[in-house]
């Protein structure tokens, strides 16, 4: 298992992490997707291969009435785009990553009202695939909602 | 039991259904999810595509709404885990979902769905779930 100094491979670390702007620039990666912003979804830190989103609850995002329990499918795109910023954050926004495939076990209900934090680690990428798990959480990490993992296309240009 | 149930009735309930806009018909193969495009759930603004975490709950949406059809309940089924894959980006325009029940158990269903947008035969994403049913609910058969 990697550890977080040698989270990405060697062929990532010739044009990775010295890429990636930092945090003041990382929250864009939420601010400017359009589906981000309508879920309300919320930048909370990054570092290269890894990200965490916060996304509040909010009564219209519901899935049944009466539960006030938040979609799945809202933590499917959570989920989603904590692997895309965790993939940025370790090799830049010229990553350009696709979602290729991305599994996820729903372990429990989230709790009433409650919002939810996914935190995602690329823990793998080739020149052309990363490979990632997630977890999302309502109240404690150690005791998460959902996990998941990801395998994300990256479309980088050639090394020079 | 099948068209027993007002699928329509089952989108006024859920908030984010609503919040998605999903339409929904019935037809001789079943049912037609329609996710109507709006710039709201755009992911990818370059290209520009859907974004994935809205295609995918498009399509758990599909494969409650088949099960629901099928099964002449409106009792919400709920994920056990869910595996997508996506096969092209979704562009900018109207969404369509059909979902097929592979496997109806007493306790868990295994629902595969698949979204198309010009072409029924270029599916943009697949889906592939299973769903523990409303306690209580027994297959009727």
């Amino acid at each position: 298992m990697a550890g977080d100094s040698d989270a990405m491979d060697d062929d990532t670390k010739t044009d990775g992490a010295a890429d990636w702007p930092g945090n003041s620039f990382a929250s864009r990666m939420v601010e400017y997707t359009p589906y981000a912003v309508a879920l309300g979804m919320t930048y909370v830190t990054s570092s290269p291969g890894r990200g965490t989103i916060l996304l509040p609850w909010r009564a219209d995002l519901v899935g049944q009435d009466g539960t006030d329990i938040l979609a799945p499918g809202i933590l499917t795109a959570l989920i989603d785009h904590t692997c895309g910023l965790a993939i940025m954050a370790g090799l830049g926004f010229e990553a350009a990553p696709a979602t290729l495939d991305l599994r996820i076990d729903h372990m429990r209900p989230a709790a009433p009202r409650a919002s939810i934090t996914c935190s995602a680690h690329a823990y793998r990428a080739t020149r052309t695939i990363a490979f990632l798990r997630a977890e999302a959480w309502d109240v404690s990490p150690d005791n998460p909602v959902a996990t998941a993992q990801a395998a994300f296309t990256l479309n980088r240009r050639e090394a020079k | 039991m099948s068209g027993a149930i007002d699928l329509n009735a089952i989108i006024a309930t859920s908030p984010f259904c609503r919040f998605l806009n999903v339409e929904t018909k019935v037809d001789e193969r079943g049912v037609l999810a329609i996710l109507p495009i709006r710039d709201q759930l755009v992911g990818n603004v370059m290209l520009p595509a859907l974004h994935g975490g809205a295609v995918a709950s498009f399509l758990e949406i599909a494969c409650l709404l088949q099960l629901a059809h099928e099964t002449g309940t409106s009792a919400p089924a709920r994920a056990i885990d869910i595996s997508v894959e996506y096969l092209r980006p979704a562009r900018r325009e109207n969404t369509f979902a059909r979902a097929r029940i592979r496997r109806m158990g007493k306790r868990v269903a295994v629902v595969h769905a698949e979204a198309w947008q010009s072409d029924e035969n270029k599916p943009v994403c697949l889906l592939q779930s299973h769903l523990r049913l409303p306690s209580g609910f027994a297959a009727k058969e």
